[in-house]
């Protein structure tokens, strides 16, 4: 079906139009297993992984940051993980910062993973997913499950093959959940939830991110009864009087319930919504700062749509209205457009619950006591964590990347980086080339006339390099033999503060799967 | 949908069903003439129209698909709302989904419209093969209840345009015997004899013509 998905007219390579496909073959819809050996050059992924550009991903909408900036990101964050509960106890805000600038995709699991409190669980469970994932299931539920496989993403190279180990960790994961929770059981819009987590880590993490996003971002949502989800449909609708007065008045009047229109949107936290950029900045921010980045996303949505005089007067009803609300113009829902616009949205956490306290008063006066009762939300990352108490062995990452990088300076250098910034971004800067950090041992190494060695990184100024410098980072590396074991010598000597230094070796062994992190 | 054509009724048609028989593709087939074996679970609501030819007059038919599985039935009074016919789907290759159709009746009935239309559809006929519900069971079942009954397959398009032209053409004769009076805001006659209540009559004229 060319429908609307994530922002644009999906190629639904699956499509029959004719009568007559008895030649049709379910197994082998995409090819085998080995899904590199299914692929054809008319099937080619995105960096996101999506086929035929499924989830939206146009030059515009696309904020291609400089390796540099990057790199040094991720030097920021791994620090951060390493020392995850200082940072998370006494520097909360930066760590907020980080997120709403959006976690480097290199490390995006495991921030996840970590924000979430997942890590925290899974320490603390160990064995468990194992013991979970070797029981059966119910039937009941295993048999609903199986329906839905292969109907997550499908145009996701890891969940395109029938039967593929992209579907069986969901499969996995979602039973075990079950298992885990037999009174909750499954509800359909946590293969979604699950699917967008396994794409960034193994199906063991991505079952406690299941598990924490399902008990403490949104509890309820998937809970027999689904009141939760109604409830905030109410909460969304009562805040959308304050952010768009107009918007508000339109639902009203054509009597559009919540539950028409943000169903889908909050349960699956957009991930069915947005262009796949959008979708993870904004699960960036959500796991780091709770359901109200969700309802502010949702009111954004709303805003833009409907919030003007000249857009109301192009839907004058219902259906219409319902037809605008699924066809969102891809503008709004654009990386950088949708992440200032949430930022922007006076909805604090407070505010949630104070609405959520009136429209559970309301509630109960016409609907009576709620059916099922779901524990109180927590509203992101930190309150999770001080929610429960935690070893210090449970926050221990693993592999165990480390740098041999002092503690950024930071009060010192911020300054004067903020006002070399200013500077640097007026001027034009010559093109540089900036050497590979990474490069391999058979790398040919830069021209050593070109500019003189220091890039313009150094040391006390993180993330001045100028917009417009392109990407100079060499993109093909020249063939090498794969050497399985082979160690960088060459050190990043770009980096901050990096030493001339080998990469320290991780003590745990990283050819086995058990240790896969799919980074 | 785009097309500006002129048409005499707007019938809300709801799909109702086990998840996984095939409401989406049933929906898809008849409003856009696709089908996929890659369609995402329906989470939500999804809806599509398509503008039917009769005799001597036009209908715009708008079809709503929502998710069948169980504990989304506690949402779908909104869904419900204003629909004047309901294909009920189950899966001939898989009689549980067939067994629990008394429980989407009674949960139709308990949610919509008294009047409503309703058929009962054997889905996915193409697995004659794999058949576990006859279709004489289903036949006798649906004449018992007192509800049209259809085979299908979305997949090859058997039967689907003749199970929505059915139910339409059942509306339209309630509608014009004017069994349908009060609740069905969709159903709408625009310049035609038959006025039908509807306080968003002035509304609605402009509302059409629009879309």
């Amino acid at each position: 079906m060319a429908r609307i998905e994530n922002g644009r007219q999906s190629l639904d390579t699956m499509s029959i139009r004719t009568i007559g496909s008895s030649r049709m073959d379910d197994e082998n819809s995409f090819g085998s297993d080995s899904e590199i050996d299914g692929f054809t050059s008319d099937r080619q992924t995105d960096k996101y992984g999506f086929i035929g550009g499924a989830q939206q991903h146009t030059e515009e909408s696309a904020q291609d940051l400089h390796p540099q900036v990057l790199r040094q990101r991720e030097v920021k964050w791994l620090d951060m993980l390493s020392h995850w509960d200082k940072w998370m106890i006494k520097r909360f805000n930066k760590v907020r910062l980080r997120c709403q600038k959006g976690i480097p995709p290199a490390l995006r699991g495991r921030a996840w993973l970590y924000l979430s409190g997942g890590k925290v669980k899974k320490e603390q469970n160990q064995g468990k997913f194992q013991e979970l994932d070797s029981q059966p299931g119910d039937p009941k539920w295993v048999d609903v499950i199986e329906k839905d496989l292969h109907r997550q993403f499908p145009f996701h190279e890891m969940f395109v093959s029938r039967g593929g180990h992209g579907q069986q960790d969901l499969f996995r994961v979602l039973k075990a959940y079950t298992l885990y929770r037999p009174e909750e059981g499954y509800c359909q819009a946590q293969a979604p939830i699950a699917a967008v987590l396994l794409m960034h880590m193994p199906a063991e993490d991505a079952f406690w991110g299941l598990v924490q996003i399902c008990e403490k971002y949104l509890p309820g949502y998937y809970s027999p009864g689904l009141e939760a989800i109604q409830l905030d449909g109410e909460i969304l609708f009562a805040l959308l009087r304050r952010v768009s007065p107009l918007a508000f008045r339109h639902l009203e009047k054509h009597k559009i319930d919540p539950i028409l229109y943000m169903t889908e949107w909050f349960m699956c936290a957009f991930s069915r919504t947005l262009p796949w950029a959008s979708v993870l900045r904004v699960w960036d921010m959500f796991l780091c700062d709770g359901v109200k980045i969700i309802l502010r996303v949702g009111l954004v949505l709303l805003k833009c749509m409907l919030g003007t005089r000249e857009k109301l007067k192009a839907c004058q009803g219902q259906y219409e209205t319902m037809e605008l609300l699924r066809a969102i113009e891809p503008r709004y829902m654009q990386e950088g457009f949708m992440v200032r616009e949430i930022l922007e949205v006076p909805v604090t956490a407070r505010d949630v619950e104070k609405e959520n306290h009136t429209q559970l008063k309301r509630w109960k006066k016409s609907r009576g006591e709620l059916n099922f009762k779901s524990p109180p939300r927590m509203h992101g990352a930190r309150i999770i964590m001080l929610s429960e108490p935690l070893r210090r062995q449970d926050l221990q990452q693993n592999p165990t990347i480390v740098l041999e990088v002092p503690p950024p300076k930071l009060k010192k250098e911020e300054k004067q980086s903020s006002m070399k910034k200013r500077i640097s971004i007026k001027k034009s800067q010559p093109v540089v080339e900036i050497p590979n950090p990474y490069s391999l041992l058979s790398d040919v190494p830069p021209p050593p006339s070109d500019p003189p060695a220091p890039p313009p990184v150094s040391n006390e100024t993180p993330e001045t390099v100028p917009e417009t410098v392109p990407e100079t980072v060499p993109e093909t590396v020249p063939e090498t033999e794969t050497d399985p074991s082979h160690q960088q010598q060459a050190p990043p000597t770009d980096l901050p503060c990096a030493k001339e230094s080998p990469l320290k070796r991780s003590t745990q062994s990283l050819s086995s799967t058990e240790q896969d992190t799919y980074l | 949908m785009g097309s500006d054509e002129s048409y005499n009724f707007v019938f809300k048609v709801v799909l109702i069903g086990e998840s996984g028989v095939g409401k989406s593709n049933l929906l898809s087939r008849f409003t856009k003439n696709e089908f996929s074996h890659e369609s995402r679970t329906t989470i939500g609501v999804e809806f599509s129209t398509r503008s039917v030819q009769m005799d001597n007059y036009t209908i715009k038919a708008q079809i709503w698909d929502t998710a069948g599985l169980e504990r989304y039935r506690a949402i779908t009074s909104a869904y419900y709302r204003g629909a004047v016919g309901a294909l009920l789907v189950y899966d001939i290759s898989k009689h549980l989904t067939y067994e629990s159709v008394d429980r989407w009746l009674k949960e139709l009935f308990d949610h919509a419209d008294p009047h409503i239309v309703v058929m009962l559809v054997g889905n996915k006929r193409d697995l004659d093969t794999l058949r576990t519900v006859p279709t004489e069971e289903g036949k006798d079942f649906a004449e018992k209840r007192g509800i049209l009954f259809m085979e299908t397959s979305a997949l090859d398009s058997t039967n689907v345009e003749n199970a929505f032209n059915e139910v339409l053409k059942a509306i339209h004769k309630k509608v014009a015997s004017r069994e349908v009076t009060r609740g069905s805001i969709c159903a709408v006659t625009i310049g035609s004899p038959i006025g039908l209540k509807g306080e968003a009559q002035g509304e609605r004229r402009s509302c059409c013509k629009s879309s």
